[in-house]
């Protein structure tokens, strides 16, 4: 009796074991390969994608699964650690997996296994670098700019003729638009984020553009220069302007504003006009680069090597994998960037069709300025990005000040960049 | 008698408050998304049963409810078994050590398994059960012991001795006077079990979240987080998406809502 | 022949004691145990480094930490005054009326526990897309009825947000205290009402000096696993502000500043081991001595009733 009923637990186990056990999978001849990203807005897009390197490449199949932004960091450096992680993962750019790298997770990448690497220039292929080790961990697949977009039907019923050039134009502009029974603004205040990018694409012309990117990076600057606090106080500016009961009202919501053209202008990325198009085919999508400040100011483009495509370093499909990343690297899927969900890809020799993002690359080439918070101080914490991101939720309601955040931001930095220790 | 109308009137409001935001999640999830997006407010007057079929197939629904349903079943046939075993020992029969063993794993309720997700997360890793379903009929069952045992020692205690003595003469072994005769005396607090235990896991997301990896293992409503990024702004959707993981337990509620009560607030209503 | 019984019966023990003891000892207690020793260390990642002494405390109680720990704690607090005053008043409220109602008893148990079995992600998402501020039918409802300023962004609005969870929070539990408190109620015995009924008390006389005074047992009980749940607060905050407690911060929590740490977010993508487990140390003291504490002192109440 004693001894069934043991062997009858064991049995149970045993049962549920071989029910659960990881490894039963089907016996196929196909390698199998999994790749993660955070955008789950362009799921269609590599899913058609994959479509097409599994056509050429008929033993591979790739899974593509996209989580949710906010906590793809979390679920990545976790499987990571688990050793279970993805074949194929999407990287994000700079300091945002610096740790990750560093620990060794992605697999170095050399011109000889991604000959596609030997055509990116160096500020590009830094994207995708570790922190401490300087190795190449990824195949940077997109520059991001940062600018004005604008709907031309809203703008031309509102009577706005001339596109803005400067802050004081903009604000016209928006003054313009409301007259005329329109939002100006889709932006909104409930996705720190989405805040940060607003304040990185109208912020530069504030504090001074490259120059001084170069200054605080050097040490020579710091957060709480005037020309900063006066970049800060520009969105909080705005917040008059966003649509009513921005706080609470979410980043997709906010862009889903602009998208149904219910906004006129909407403040940001490149990388949104492929999700605004999802939502509505027939938008036109007009693109500026941000206003100057003033008369004698500069006009910026806010722009960095956004993402990378990386291989885990324990991948057991190392030769299948090295074939996928080569894919993503080819002039093809470059095009396909453009022409699909209007990225501008690193990819060189692509011929970029759609007049918005032609425009966009036109500018970025000539004004464009580092994302400050993004290239230059995600690498340790507290990060840029983890002290203005609340705080712009909080400034654009009045719970803080321009000069009490830049002061904040100073804190933060100065805690753990060297240049910048000791300095307030 | 007015205060009879009185406290009718306040369970009349709460029956409102709770079913109707249950009654909006229900309706909407048979509306169009873009429907949904221009008049949020209005009766599903033509059913749109295309969002399920969605979340369905596109959405893996599928395999989530089979991994919700292997963990949660896995989980409670480890947790029954053991419990009945310690829950016999601990109840009927005094030794040295009962006490300082029962009182020992009563401490383990205290433990929330947030809080040892670190080391849980390195020690399975370890052991080579990360990213397995196993794991986590290991971990849910390690966690849900402990008030297992509290009740159904309490069960066993609760029975004349005489049936033990009487068995004894007859001739039985102890396992079998556990097996043929206590156990199916014991039946309600096995059902109180089932359901004390099984709910929490049925319906937890967190420990799914840290501790599966791959897609196709993932649970019910860890599954919903992941949809949930993947689908915003689809309303229609997603709605279809929280009713369908919600109706399992809704249906099993509505047909076992005494057992349900009863399960679930063991232990903290006394008999 | 005692001890051939005593001797089969010490083999049953082991038996079946033992795979019991080694599944909570392995899954539950090493674990805990090993959470303590953690907060110790250096970590790199999810690799231990050397041993630190008291180093991540430290770095827990200065900045950046201290700033979120604070208002984390805040956070917990208030979740917890607010949810015990009106999360257990309610409950009582609604297992009394159900104690004097007879007319749909039945329906109305169902319907008041109904919302308890939901899981949070569930209450979270439904309770999301019920107050959002374009689509939600809540701001539509407050419209119409005349009240456009109050359409507000609940969720979103750093003021409203914790408000908002709570409220949520209290929608999906209130059914519990209620269906325990009912229990105690039911287990009142009813010769005390009926006598004092008829030396002319009244109702609420009754209630103060023979049903409350009685309810203590259940109170003690739904005191305590509040206290711990509101110092716990993890699921609904999750599901509704993320990692990072969103809108700036409002929602954080003591769980959430935990888990940040342990695993990592977006802004920064790097976790911080040995801080988180020094967190962990500080929760589980933290609901140890609070549960402990505030059990012994309702409990005295109880006996002295």
């Amino acid at each position: 009796m004693k001894i069934n009923r043991f062997r009858g637990f064991v049995a149970a186990i045993l049962a549920a074991t071989a029910v659960v056990a990881p490894g039963a999978s089907s016996a196929s001849a196909a390698t199998e390969l999994t790749f993660w990203s955070w955008r789950t807005e362009d799921k269609a897009f590599y899913e058609s994608q994959i479509k097409l390197f599994e056509a050429k490449n008929p033993d591979i199949s790739v899974k593509f699964t996209p989580y949710l932004n906010t906590e793809y960091n979390a679920i990545v450096s976790t499987a990571l650690t688990a050793g279970k992680g993805p074949d194929i993962i999407q990287m994000r750019p700079y300091g945002g997996m610096a740790s990750l790298s560093d620990a060794g997770n992605f697999m170095p990448l050399t011109a000889a296994d991604v000959p596609a690497l030997k055509k990116l220039p160096a500020g590009i292929l830094a994207g995708a670098q570790g922190y401490k080790d300087k190795k190449q961990f990824g195949l940077p697949y997109a520059v991001s700019a940062l600018g004005v977009m604008y709907n031309p039907d809203i703008l031309e019923k509102a009577g706005v003729r001339a596109l803005p050039q400067t802050w004081a134009q903009l604000l016209a502009a928006f003054d313009k638009v409301k007259k005329a029974g329109f939002m100006p603004l889709g932006n909104a205040g409930g996705n720190g984020p989405a805040l940060e990018q607003l304040h990185a694409t109208v912020g530069p012309t504030f504090y001074g553009g490259t120059a001084f990117f170069n200054d605080v990076v050097a040490g020579k600057k710091t957060f709480t220069d005037k020309g900063y606090v006066a970049s800060l106080k520009a969105v909080a500016d705005l917040a008059q302007w966003m649509p009513a009961n921005y706080q609470g009202i979410d980043y997709n919501t906010a862009r889903g504003l602009f998208a149904n053209e219910k906004a006129a202008f909407y403040i940001g990325g490149n990388y949104e006009i492929g999700y605004f198009r999802s939502l509505n085919p027939s938008i036109t999508i007009g693109w500026f680069p941000a206003p100057k400040a003033n008369a004698g100011a500069k006009r910026y483009v806010g722009t960095w090597a956004d993402g990378a495509y990386a291989i885990n370093a324990k991948t057991a499909n190392k030769a299948a994998a090295l074939k996928f990343l080569n894919f993503l690297g080819t002039k093809e899927f470059g095009q396909a960037l453009v022409d699909e969900i209007a990225f501008i890809p690193t990819a060189p020799y692509v011929k970029i069709n759609d007049p918005a993002v032609k425009e966009i690359n036109r500018w970025r080439t000539t004004l464009g300025t580092p994302f400050l918070n993004v290239v230059g101080f995600r690498f340790e914490n507290p990060t840029s990005s983890s002290i203005l991101q609340p705080g712009f939720q909080k400034l654009i309601v009045g719970g803080t000040t321009p000069a009490q955040l830049a002061k904040d931001v100073q804190t933060a930095v100065s805690s753990w960049y060297g240049p910048q220790k000791g300095k307030s | 008698m007015s205060s009879r109308v009185f406290f009718q009137t306040i369970l009349i409001i709460n029956l409102l408050l709770v079913l109707l935001p249950v009654f909006f999640l229900f309706n909407s999830s048979l509306r169009e998304s873009n429907e949904f997006a221009r008049t949020p407010f209005a009766l599903a007057r033509d059913p749109y049963w295309e969002n399920y079929q969605r979340v369905w197939s596109e959405g893996e629904f599928g395999s989530y409810f089979i991994n919700s349903f292997i963990i949660t079943i896995g989980s409670l046939i480890l947790i029954l078994i053991l419990a009945l075993g310690a829950g016999f020992v601990l109840g009927r029969y005094s030794f040295r050590g009962n006490n300082l063993i029962f009182g020992f794993i009563l401490t383990g309720m205290l433990i929330p398994a947030k809080l040892a997700i670190l080391p849980l997360f390195i020690q399975l890793k370890w052991m080579n059960l990360l990213d397995s379903r196993l794991g986590l009929i290991f971990v849910y069952s390690s966690a849900a012991l402990p008030a297992a045992i509290f009740i159904m020692s309490g069960f066993f205690k609760s029975l004349p001795t005489d049936l033990d003595n009487a068995a004894r003469i007859d001739g039985a072994s102890e396992f079998q006077l556990l097996r043929k005769v206590l156990v199916p005396l014991v039946r309600p607090g096995m059902a109180i079990v089932a359901i004390y235990s099984a709910i929490p896991i049925w319906n937890d997301f967190f420990l799914p979240l840290v501790f599966l990896q791959s897609p196709e293992k993932k649970t019910l409503m860890q599954g919903l987080t992941v949809f949930f990024g993947q689908y915003a702004s689809q309303w229609g959707v997603l709605f279809a998406g929280l009713c369908l993981a919600a109706l399992p337990l809704i249906v099993l509620y509505l047909i076992l809502s005494e057992q349900f009560i009863k399960g679930l607030t063991a232990g903290a209503v006394k008999g | 022949m005692a001890s051939a019984l005593r001797r089969e019966q010490n083999r049953t023990t082991s038996a079946l004691l033992i795979p019991a003891l080694a599944v909570i000892v392995i899954f539950t207690t090493i674990p805990a145990v090993t959470t303590l020793s953690y907060a110790f260390f250096g970590w790199e990642g999810f690799q231990r480094n050397t041993f630190v002494g008291l180093e991540n405390f430290k770095k827990l109680f200065t900045y950046p930490y201290i700033d979120q720990l604070l208002a984390a704690l805040r956070h917990n607090t208030i979740a917890f005054v607010v949810i015990m005053t009106f999360q257990t008043s309610l409950g009582l409220l609604l297992a009394y009326a159900m104690f004097r109602v007879k007319r749909g008893l039945r329906l109305y148990r169902v319907v008041v526990f109904l919302p308890v079995i939901f899981s949070l992600v569930v209450v979270g998402y439904l309770w999301q897309a019920l107050l959002d501020p374009y689509y939600g039918p809540v701001n539509q409802i407050i419209a119409g009825l005349g009240f456009p300023e109050f359409a507000k962004p609940w969720l979103g609005d750093t003021a409203t947000a914790l408000p908002s969870l709570m409220f949520i929070n209290l929608w999906r539990w209130v059914g519990f205290p209620a269906i325990v408190f009912l229990a105690g109620l039911n287990a009142i015995n009813t010769e005390y009402i009926e006598a004092a009924r008829i030396d002319g008390a009244s109702e609420s006389q009754i209630f103060r000096k023979i049903i409350f005074p009685l309810l203590a047992p259940s109170l003690t009980i739904i005191t305590v696993l509040t206290f711990i749940g509101a110092y716990e607060w993890f699921d609904l905050p999750f599901v509704l502000g993320g990692s990072n407690g969103s809108p700036a911060g409002a929602t954080d929590t003591l769980a959430l500043m935990f888990y940040r740490l342990s695993f990592g977010s977006i802004d920064s993508g790097a976790n911080n081991v040995g801080v988180g487990s020094a967190l962990g140390v500080l929760i589980f003291t933290l609901v140890g001595l609070g549960a402990a504490l505030g059990s012994a002192l309702l409990r005295r109440r109880e006996v002295e009733q």
